[in-house]
């Protein structure tokens, strides 16, 4: 069954965790929206029982056969997936935008900047960014 | 004078031309994002915002300058994330300038001191270096303690081997005004040759966000920081986006002035929103519903005020109106005239 939340672009609350099973062409549409404009991998379960995980980037929903184009996380190869071979559509991955606009940070207490800050640091010295 | 005078007859001969040929949509600034990974993780930045693989993704050198050729657009951007973090961002460069295109490399300068020995100087090459205002300000807004400081040592650096050195500055709704006149008399104060400056936006990925720095709040913000110019100030943009950022011009934003190329193709529709992707630029200009972008045809288009919508606005002002070429020219040659 499709999930029934309001899909309002200003609604607040990540999709992280939530999974879509469109039972129609309108509901894949809309489930395919909130897909791609989400910050993080999805899982999409295909109608061949193959299922793929990796970040939605682009989908072109208009014309004969609308279709999306995929980066699978395990793969630099692009993927272009039909529409019609998505079964259901899961927000598996961190949701990256979450918490992190202008108004969330300007609201957190000091310390809690301080924390988030020095884990970024460390991130990015591991990684060798620094 | 800012910008050096063979930019700006380049600019200047090519808008020209785009408008006596009646090319309606063409291409001023291209914004080449060769990579998302960052070394920071600015507060409200959207550029950043994707899973690990996907910031793992570069930009070949060719790719990049396919893009510029395709494009042709006389400026070319490169932003990020961060892209000294880019093993290969000193032959991107390079094939850029052999294309006679001018570059800003736009860096948060965390690399730059130790990475500069890769470019040679050039009247081709601008680092424009991320300074969103005094120590204290920058710090808080780059979310790092020292990165100011370390900024301005790099510019210093950079500008001691003779590279051309600008400043880029976003301001948000708490910015106070005497303390920004106070950077720009620092940046000024350090040779760099221009500085950038830019209302924040509020990226639209993010779940629990708002609007921010409203057009209203905005305007009133950059007339406080721009009244009274101080002679020497030297802005690296149109004197007419100036004037719109204070409230003194009304522009409609033309999103395909900067278009933004990255490693998800051609972004539609703007630098700023991310509606779709293209895989030609051809595809861009013909496939984008350009009618529905702008001030009163979209609400997330309804505060933004960016200059990557708005300079290209400008610099079609100049060129495409008397007013707008006399008033420039007044800002040009008087610029505490304002």
């Amino acid at each position: 069954m499709t999930d029934t939340k309001s899909h309002d672009s200003d609604c607040s609350g990540s999709l992280e965790g939530r999974v879509f099973r469109p039972t129609s062409a309108s509901e894949l549409a809309e489930a395919v929206d909130l897909a791609f404009d989400y910050r993080g991998d999805v899982r999409l379960e295909l109608t061949s029982g193959e299922t793929v995980v990796g970040y939605l980037f682009n989908r072109h929903a208009k014309g004969e056969s609308p279709s999306v184009e995929f980066f699978p996380e395990d793969d630099p190869a692009p993927r272009v997936i039909a529409y019609s071979m998505i079964a259901a559509i899961a927000f598996t991955g961190e949701d990256t935008a979450n918490g992190k606009s202008w108004e969330a940070w300007a609201s957190k207490k000091e310390s809690e900047r301080r924390a988030e800050a020095q884990r970024v640091e460390e991130d990015a010295r591991s990684r060798g960014l620094l | 004078m800012a910008v050096p005078v063979s930019q700006m007859y380049t600019v200047a001969s090519y808008v020209l031309s785009n408008k006596l040929r009646g090319v309606k949509r063409y291409p001023l600034v291209l914004m080449l994002e060769p990579l998302f990974r960052c070394n920071l993780a600015c507060a409200g930045c959207g550029k950043i915002q994707y899973p690990d693989h996907i910031l793992d993704k570069r930009l070949t050198p060719e790719q990049c300058w396919a893009a510029a050729e395709e494009c042709g657009a006389p400026i070319v951007a490169i932003p990020g994330g961060e892209p000294l973090i880019h093993p290969e961002i000193g032959r991107i460069v390079e094939g850029l300038v052999a294309q006679k295109r001018y570059l800003y490399v736009c860096t948060n300068a965390i690399l730059m001191e130790r990475k500069l020995k890769e470019f040679k100087p050039s009247e081709y090459l601008t680092f424009s270096v991320h300074m969103d205002g005094l120590k204290n300000e920058h710090d808080l807004a780059v979310c790092r303690d020292g990165v100011y400081e370390v900024a301005v040592k790099a510019i210093k650096e950079a500008l001691k081997l003779g590279h051309r050195v600008t400043t880029n500055t976003t301001l948000f709704d708490d910015a106070n005004p005497d303390r920004v006149r106070k950077f720009f008399d620092e940046m000024m104060d350090l040779g760099v040759e221009g500085m950038m400056i830019s209302p924040g936006y509020s990226y639209h990925k993010a779940p629990d966000q708002q609007h921010f720095l409203k057009k209203a709040r905005t305007r009133e913000l950059f007339s406080r920081i721009l009244s009274k110019p101080k002679g020497s100030w030297k802005f690296n943009q149109s004197p007419l986006f100036l004037d719109f950022l204070m409230g003194k011009r009304e522009y409609q934003c033309t999103p395909w002035g900067n278009p933004t190329y990255n490693v998800f193709g051609w972004q539609k529709p703007c630098y700023l929103l991310q509606e779709g992707y293209a895989k030609t630029f051809r595809e861009l200009l013909e496939t984008t519903e350009w009618q529905d972008y702008g001030t009163s045809k979209n609400e997330k288009c309804a505060e933004c005020m960016v200059h990557c919508g708005y300079e290209a606005s400008a610099v079609s002002d100049t060129f495409g109106t008397v007013s707008g070429f006399v008033r420039t020219a007044k800002l040009t040659m008087l610029p505490t005239s304002r």
